[in-house]
C-alpha cells in the first residue's frame, strides 16, 4: 500500500544532559531502539517518510551544551563540536580565513534554515555520497573523535564511511568532535547542482594544494556523489604531487580523477556525465588554487 | 484613454493585508468540532487488478471509524465529458497508475488514520504495463481500456487550405521531432478540505481554483440538486490549471465519510502526494514539418502531436484541441495540418496548466521557423515580422482578432540594445552569452460552451457601500482586485468601498472557474454590467429628485451629479439613503453577465473561436552557458506584453514575472524522472523549480492596444508569457552554443553531452 | 506513549502545553495554539512555508520536533504586528506586490524578518541568498525581492 505521511510515528524523546549520559543511554542501544540526532535535518525528514524506522526513543543531543563549539589553535588545528552548526562553521572567522574550502562547502547546504539547524557532525554522521562537508573534510585530513561504551577512539574520515548512509559508528557511540589538523597551502570546494541553492550535489569536488615555487608540494583531491562513499582521488592526487605547475600534467590528473570515480547513473545525472564533471571541475579548482 | 480613478493604477492587492499577517484561512486551516480525519491509501502498482481487499485490520484500529473501498461508490465515475467518465473516486476494478487511489480511512485524528491506511490489505494481480506513448500505440501493446483501441483516449484533426500545395511552393522544407517535459503547476498549498454532509446537504470547504467543477461532481456523485451542494472557497494557495480546477479522491471520500458518519472530515494531501501522483501538464512529442519561401513567408505547417495522457482522459480533449487551434496565431499561415493524439499509459494523468496545449505547439513552432530562417540567412526579426499577423485578423480556421501588439511588441525587443549588439559575443572562460527571442499568442477569456459565461451580483447597501458576489475566483492571480476595481470605477466608488466575498456556491452565482485567462475579461465583464445595473437603477432615484434625465446623472469620486450642473451633486452614500429608504421598500441589486454571444465553436474541426480576445507576447531572452558543464543560467529576460489596456499594471507585471519563472522551471530544470511509471524524483528537493538564487533580472513592457471585447479594453495576462520563455530561451541557448536543442527541459547534461559530440564531430 | 508537559514563550505570551513526544513545532503552533499563520507546504524542510524564529534563528518548523520548543521564545506570522500596525516587512510585502496566493508568504516574511535582523543593508544578492530556502511559485520573486529591499530602507529610515 502507498501511503504518503505527514505525521510523524510515535516515539519517545529524552534530552540528556551530559555526554555521559547519552552514552548511558546508548549502552544497550540496537536495531535504532536509540536513534541519536542533532539538527534533525536528516533524522525527522526521513522519520517521517517511513524510509527510516521509527525509533523507541529519540534521543536529542542538544541539551549537551559543552558539544557546540569552533576552536582553534596553531598546534591542533581546527576542532567542530559535535553540535557546531553548519551555518555557525560557515561564518566562523577562523574557518573563513584558514579553511575557506570548509566554510564554502558548508554554505552550499540547502538553505538558511537548514543551516541553522543542522550540523556537521550530521552531515558526516548522515554518510550520503554526496554530503558536502565531506569531501572538504576529507582533503584537510579530518578525524572524528568518537566515543562509547568501550571508550575513546579516533577515526580518520577516511575509514569513516562505509556506504550510502552507513558508517563505522557503532549503535553505542557517539561522534564527539571532528579535528582538522593544520596545514599549509589553498582548498577550493566546487558543488554542482542545477540551481544555485537548495539542491544536492551532482558532483562535489574539493581539492586542496600546497603550491611552492612552482610545484605541487601536497595535493589532496575529495570527490562527493561519485561513489558510495565520499572519497578521495589518490592516483590523481599522486600524478600531481611532485610535479611543476603545468597544464599537460593537470588534464592527466583530472582525467585519472574521473577513472577512480565510480558514479552510478540515477534521476539526478548519468555516471557518464558525472566523470566527465569530476574532470572538469578537478581541472578548475586546480586552476583557481594556482592562480590565487 | 479614458481617465479613470482606480482603473489603470497600481492599485495594492485587497487580499494583501490578510495574507501578510497569516489572517487569511487555507483549507488546512479549517478546522470543526467533532471532526475526523480522511486518509488515502493509493495503490503500489502502475496496472494491476484489484482481487480482494481486506479491511478488517485497519477497522479493528482503535479510534479508526470506517473505511472505504471503491465498491462503496456503486460505479459512478466523472470525466470532463459524458463520453469520457471513466474515473473513479477510489479505483474499485484495476489501477492504471501507480498512486491511483484505492481505500480510505477516517479515524479520530490523522496519526490513527495513517497508521489504519497501513494495515489495509490488498490483493492486486499486476497487469503489463505501458509507459511510453509511442509505444503504447503500437499493434499488441498492453491496453488500458477495452474501449480504446490502440490507446488512443482522444484524436483531433484540423485541416486548412492545402498543406501539401503549401509545401510544394516553399523553398525550404523542414521536418523535425520536438518534445515537451514532464511538469506540474507546482501550487504549494497541497490540496485540502473539510466536508460536511447534514441534512441541508454537503457543504465543503475546499482548495480550488473552479469551485464550481466539485460542485457538479458532487451533486452528480451523491445523488443531490445543486441547491443542496454548497462549496465555500478558503484562500487558494495557487491553482495553475489541472489538479485544483477537479475533483480529487479526498473530495469524494471526505463527503461519503460525513454522509456515513455524521461528522465533518478533514483531509489534507502531503507535497510528495501532490508530485507522485496528481495531474501534470501532459509530455508531448511534436513531429513538425513546415514550408518556407526564401524569403521568410511561411507557406504551410503540419503538426502531428502524440500526448502522454497517463491513465484517464480529465481535460485531454480541450489540451488536445488548443495545441492545434491557436497554431494559426500569431503568424500568417495559409495551410495547415494537425493530427493530435493523446494516448492512455500506465502513466499519472496529464492535464491542463497555465499555457494549456499551446506551449507545445508552439515551442516546435517557434523554434523550427528560426531554424528554417537561419537557413535561409533570414533574421530572427525579419522572420517573425514577415509572418507577424496585425489587427484586425481572421485566422483559417476563422479565430478572429481584433487587437494585436505583435508587431510593435517584436520592434521593441528589436529596438532593444541587447538585441542590436547581440553579435559582439562575449565569452568569458568557459562562459559563452547568448541572446534569443521569440513570440506567442494567447486566448483570454476562455469560453467555449454557454455554461461558461460568467455573471456578477451587487448589493448595494444604505451606507453607500457595495456587496459584490461573484463566482470568479482568486487563487492568487490578484483577480479579485482587479474585479473590485471595475466596480469601483463604475459606480464611482474608492476601492474599500466594494466587499467582494469568496465564493460560496449558496450565495455567488454560478462561474466556470479560473482557468483559460478568462476571469478578468468575462467575470469583469459580469461585474461591470452589474455596477452599471446598479447605476441605472440608483439614476432613476436622482433624475426624479433633481428631474434631470436618468442617463444624464453621473457617478464619480463618491459623488452623484448631473451631467453640466454641478450644483445638483450629492454623496454617493445620500442617493444610496433615498433609494433604500424610498416608500416602494426598494431592493437596490444589481445584475450582470458577459455576454459576448457563444460564436460558432466547432470542437470536432477547430473552427471559431475559443477565446474573447488573444494576447501577444514578445520576448528577448539572455542566457550564460558554461561550456564545459553544460551549466544554463537565464540572466535577463524583457517582456513585451499585450494584454490590451492593463487594469492594475504591478499585477500585470506581478503575473508575468511568475509565469516567466514557471516558463523558466519548465524550459531547463524541471522534470519528472519515470521508472516503470513510478515517479523517482516526488520531492521539491529534486523536483526542481525556479528558487530565489535562480531568477534573471525581468523587464515587463506593455504594449498597449484598447480591445473592444475587453472590460475596459483588457484581455490576458502571463499565459503568453509562460509560453513565450522556452522558446526564447533555447533560441538564446542556440545563439551561444550554436546547437539547435529541441527537447525540454534543457538540462546541463543534455548541453555539456551535445557540445561534447559537436567537438567530437568537428 | 506518555505526554509530556512543555514551556515556551510564543510572540510574547507564555505557554504551558502537554504534548505527545512526536509532534512537530509546526503542528503544535498550527493545532494546538491555532496560529495558522505558518503553513505546511511540504513538511520536509524544502520549501520554507513553515519558517518561523525559535532562539533568534529561522527554522522549518515542520522539522523541528515540539519538545524542543521548551524553554524557548518563538516569533511566528502572527508576532509581527504591533498592535494594529503592520511591521515594515508586512507592510513593504502589501504595498509592492509581495504576493500572489500568499501562502508561501507568512515563512517568506519569517525569513526576511531573520535576514534584515542580521543584516540591516542587504544587497540584491543577500536578499535572494536569505529567502532561497522560501519556495514561491507565483511571484517569480522579483517582487518579494523588491519589497524585501523596500522594508530594509523603511526600517532604516528609523520606522
Ligand atoms: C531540504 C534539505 C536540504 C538538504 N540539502 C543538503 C545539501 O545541500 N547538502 C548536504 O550535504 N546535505 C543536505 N541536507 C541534509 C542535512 O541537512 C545535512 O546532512 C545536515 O548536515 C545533517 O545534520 P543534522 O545535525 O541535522 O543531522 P541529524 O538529522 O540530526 O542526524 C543525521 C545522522 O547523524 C546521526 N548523528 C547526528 N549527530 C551524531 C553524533 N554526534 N554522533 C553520532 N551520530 C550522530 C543521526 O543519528 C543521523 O543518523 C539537506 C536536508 C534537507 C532537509
Ligand atoms: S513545510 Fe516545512 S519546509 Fe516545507
Ligand atoms: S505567493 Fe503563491 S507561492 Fe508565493
Amino acid at each position: 500500500m502507498s501511503i504518503f505521511f505527514r505525521r510523524l510515528p510515535k516515539f519517545n524523546y529524552v534530552k540528556p544532559e551530559k555526554f555521559s549520559d547519552a552514552l548511558d543511554i546508548l549502552r544497550e542501544n540496537k536495531d535504532g531502539r536509540f536513534r541519536v540526532y542533532a539538527g534533525g535535518t536528516d533524522v525527522i525528514p526521513k522519520i517521517k517518510e517511513r524510509v527510516m524506522p521509527a525509533p523507541e526513543t529519540l534521543v536529542d543531543l542538544k541539551g549537551i551544551s559543552q558539544l557546540n563549539y569552533i576552536s582553534h589553535d596553531e598546534a591542533n588545528g581546527l576542532r567542530i563540536g559535535a553540535l557546531a552548526s553548519i551555518h555557525d562553521v560557515s561564518q566562523a572567522p577562523v574557518v573563513r580565513e584558514k579553511y575557506p574550502m570548509l566554510a564554502q562547502a558548508a554554505a552550499s547546504i540547502a538553505s538558511t534554515q537548514v543551516q541553522n539547524r543542522g550540523t556537521i557532525a550530521g552531515n558526516i554522521c548522515n554518510a550520503v555520497p554526496s554530503a558536502d562537508s565531506a569531501p572538504a573534510l576529507l582533503c584537510l585530513g579530518g578525524k572524528a573523535l568518537c566515543e562509547g561504551k568501550e571508550g575513546e577512539r579516533m577515526i580518520d574520515l577516511e575509514e569513516f564511511f562505509l556506504g550510502p548512509g552507513s558508517t563505522v559508528l557503532g549503535d553505542d557511540e557517539l561522534l564527539k568532535e571532528i579535528q582538522i589538523p593544520s596545514a599549509k597551502g589553498k582548498g577550493v570546494y566546487i558543488k554542482l547542482s542545477p540551481r544555485s541553492r537548495m539542491d544536492l550535489a551532482v558532483v562535489g569536488v574539493a581539492v586542496f594544494a600546497d603550491v611552492e615555487d612552482g610545484i605541487f608540494k601536497d595535493v589532496r583531491i575529495g570527490l562527493g556523489a561519485v561513489a558510495p562513499t565520499p572519497m578521495r582521488a589518490k592516483t590523481s592526487e599522486n600524478r600531481l604531487t611532485g610535479e611543476s605547475v603545468g597544464d599537460q600534467v593537470i588534464e592527466e590528473a583530472a582525467a585519472m580523477a574521473a577513472e577512480e570515480a565510480k558514479p552510478i547513473d540515477d534521476h539526478r545525472a548519468s555516471a557518464k556525465y558525472r566523470r566527465m564533471m569530476v574532470e572538469v571541475l578537478v581541472k578548475r579548482a586546480i586552476g583557481q588554487i594556482i592562480s590565487h | 484613454m479614458e481617465d479613470y480613478s482606480v482603473i489603470g493604477k497600481r492599485i495594492p492587492r485587497i487580499d494583501g493585508l490578510a495574507k501578510v499577517t497569516g489572517e487569511a484561512k487555507y483549507a488546512a486551516d479549517y478546522e470543526m468540532p467533532g471532526m475526523l480525519w480522511c486518509k488515502i491509501a493509493r495503490s503500489p502498482h502502475a496496472h494491476a487488478k484489484i482481487l480482494n481487499i481486506d479491511t478488517s485490520r485497519a477497522e479493528s484500529l482503535p479510534g479508526v471509524k470506517k473505511v472505504l473501498t471503491g465498491k462503496d461508490f456503486k460505479g459512478w465515475k466523472w470525466g470532463w465529458m459524458p463520453k469520457t467518465r471513466e474515473e473513479e473516486p477510489l479505483a474499485a476494478e484495476t489501477v492504471r497508475y501507480l498512486g491511483e487511489a484505492v481505500a480510505a480511512v477516517a479515524a479520530i485524528d490523522e496519526d490513527t488514520a495513517e497508521e489504519a491506511a497501513q494495515l489495509i490489505e490488498v490483493e492486486y494481480e499486476e497487469l503489463p504495463g505501458v509507459f511510453d506513448p509511442e509505444e503504447a500505440m503500437k499493434e499488441g501493446a498492453p491496453q488500458l481500456y477495452g474501449h480504446a483501441k490502440n490507446n488512443i483516449s482522444w484524436d483531433f484533426h484540423m485541416d486548412f487550405g492545402d498543406v501539401e500545395k503549401g509545401f510544394k511552393e516553399a523553398d525550404l522544407v523542414h521536418e523535425d521531432r520536438f518534445e515537451t517535459g514532464r511538469v506540474i503547476t507546482g501550487y504549494l498549498e497541497p490540496p485540502a478540505a473539510v466536508a460536511m454532509y447534514d441534512s441541508s446537504g454537503i457543504t465543503i470547504w475546499a482548495a480550488k481554483q473552479s469551485p464550481y467543477f466539485v460542485y457538479r461532481h458532487l451533486a452528480a456523485c451523491f445523488g443531490l440538486p445543486l441547491s443542496k451542494v454548497r462549496v465555500i472557497q478558503p484562500f487558494i494557495g495557487g491553482g495553475f490549471g489541472g489538479t485544483k480546477n477537479d475533483s480529487l479522491a479526498g473530495d469524494f471520500c471526505s463527503v461519503l465519510f460525513s454522509k456515513l458518519l455524521g461528522k465533518p472530515v478533514k483531509f489534507v494531501y502531503t507535497m510528495e502526494e501532490v508530485l507522485m501522483t496528481c495531474r501534470r501538464r501532459h509530455n508531448m512529442i511534436v513531429f513538425n514539418k513546415m514550408g518556407m519561401k526564401k524569403d521568410g513567408t511561411i507557406t504551410g505547417m503540419h503538426s502531428r502531436v502524440i500526448a502522454d495522457g497517463g491513465a484517464h482522459t480529465a481535460i485531454g480533449p480541450l489540451t488536445m484541441y488548443l495545441t492545434g487551434c491557436m497554431s494559426t496565431l500569431p503568424y500568417k499561415l495559409p495551410n495547415f495540418k494537425h493530427d493530435a493524439y493523446r494516448i492512455y499509459t500506465n502513466n499519472p494523468i496529464g492535464a491542463a496548466m497555465r499555457g494549456h496545449g499551446v506551449t507545445h505547439t508552439r515551442f516546435a513552432a517557434e523554434l523550427q521557423m528560426e531554424m528554417m530562417a537561419e537557413e535561409l540567412g533570414i533574421d530572427p526579426v525579419a522572420v517573425r515580422l514577415k509572418n507577424a499577423i496585425s489587427a484586425p485578423y481572421e485566422t483559417i480556421n476563422k479565430v478572429t482578432v481584433k487587437s494585436c501588439g505583435l508587431v510593435e511588441g517584436i520592434e521593441t525587443i528589436a529596438d532593444n540594445p541587447v538585441w542590436k549588439n547581440r553579435k559582439e559575443k562575449k565569452q568569458e572562460g568557459p562562459i559563452a552569452h547568448g541572446v534569443g527571442m521569440s513570440a506567442t499568442s494567447y486566448l483570454g477569456g476562455a469560453r467555449q460552451r454557454g455554461h461558461q459565461s460568467c455573471a456578477a451580483v451587487i448589493r448595494l447597501c444604505e451606507d453607500g457601500s457595495v456587496d459584490y458576489l461573484t463566482g470568479a475566483s482568486d487563487c492568487g492571480q490578484g483577480s479579485d482586485t482587479v474585479l473590485v476595481q471595475m466596480v469601483a470605477e463604475e459606480l464611482g466608488l474608492a476601492m474599500e468601498d466594494v466587499d467582494i466575498k469568496r465564493v460560496d456556491t449558496a450565495m455567488t452565482p454560478c462561474d466556470a472557474g479560473s482557468y483559460g485567462s478568462r476571469v478578468t475579461v468575462l467575470a469583469g465583464e459580469a461585474a461591470r454590467k452589474a455596477a452599471q445595473d446598479v447605476k441605472q437603477q440608483l439614476a432613476v432615484f436622482a433624475a426624479e429628485k433633481w428631474e434631470a434625465k436618468p442617463e444624464d446623472i453621473l457617478f464619480k469620486d463618491r459623488q452623484v451629479s448631473v451631467k453640466g450642473q454641478p450644483e445638483k451633486t450629492m454623496p454617493f452614500e445620500q442617493l444610496a439613503k433615498i433609494a433604500c429608504y424610498s416608500g416602494s421598500g426598494a431592493v437596490i441589486l444589481g445584475r450582470g453577465y458577459s455576454d459576448y454571444g457563444i460564436d460558432v465553436l466547432d470542437f470536432e474541426k477547430g473552427i471559431g473561436n475559443c477565446g474573447t480576445s488573444y494576447s501577444f507576447t514578445s520576448q528577448l531572452t539572455e542566457v550564460d552557458v558554461d561550456l564545459e558543464t553544460g551549466f544554463l543560467k537565464c540572466t535577463d529576460m524583457l517582456i513585451a506584453h499585450d494584454c490590451g489596456v492593463p487594469l492594475n499594471p504591478i499585477n500585470v507585471e506581478a503575473q508575468n514575472q511568475g509565469a516567466a519563472m514557471q516558463g523558466m522551471g519548465q524550459a531547463m530544470y524541471e522534470a519528472f524522472k519515470m521508472d516503470h511509471g513510478k515517479t523517482l524524483n516526488p520531492t521539491l528537493l529534486d523536483y526542481k523549480m525556479p528558487l530565489a538564487t535562480d531568477i534573471p533580472n525581468i523587464e515587463v513592457v506593455d504594449i498597449i492596444t484598447e480591445d473592444p471585447d475587453g472590460p475596459y479594453g483588457a484581455k490576458e495576462a502571463s499565459e503568453g508569457a509562460i509560453v513565450s520563455v522556452p522558446p526564447s530561451i533555447f533560441t538564446a541557448v542556440h545563439d551561444a552554443t550554436g546547437i539547435w536543442f529541441k527537447e525540454q527541459p534543457l538540462t546541463p547534461e543534455k548541453i555539456a553531452m551535445a557540445l561534447r559530440e559537436k567537438k567530437k564531430n568537428g | 506513549m506518555e505526554m509530556k508537559t512543555i514551556k515556551f514563550v510564543i510572540n510574547g505570551v507564555k505557554q504551558e502545553l502537554r504534548i505527545p513526544p512526536w509532534r512537530t513545532l509546526l503542528e503544535v503552533i498550527r493545532e494546538d495554539l491555532k496560529l495558522t499563520g505558518a503553513k505546511e507546504g511540504c513538511g520536509q524542510g524544502e520549501c520554507g512555508s513553515c519558517t518561523v524564529i525559535m532562539g533568534g534563528k529561522s527554522v522549518n518548523s515542520c522539522l523541528v520536533p515540539a519538545m524542543e520548543a521548551d524553554g524557548q521564545e518563538i516569533t511566528t506570522i502572527e508576532g509581527l504586528k504591533n498592535g494594529e500596525e503592520l511591521h515594515p516587512i508586512q507592510e513593504a510585502f502589501v504595498e509592492h506586490a509581495g504576493m500572489q496566493c500568499g501562502f508561501c508568504t507568512p515563512g517568506m516574511i519569517m525569513s526576511a524578518k531573520h535576514l534584515l535582523d542580521h543584516n540591516s543593508d542587504p544587497t540584491l544578492e543577500e536578499i535572494q541568498e536569505g529567502v532561497s530556502g522560501n519556495f514561491c511559485r507565483c511571484t517569480g520573486y522579483t517582487k518579494i525581492f523588491e519589497s524585501i529591499d523596500a522594508a530594509a530602507k523603511s526600517m532604516k529610515g528609523g520606522r
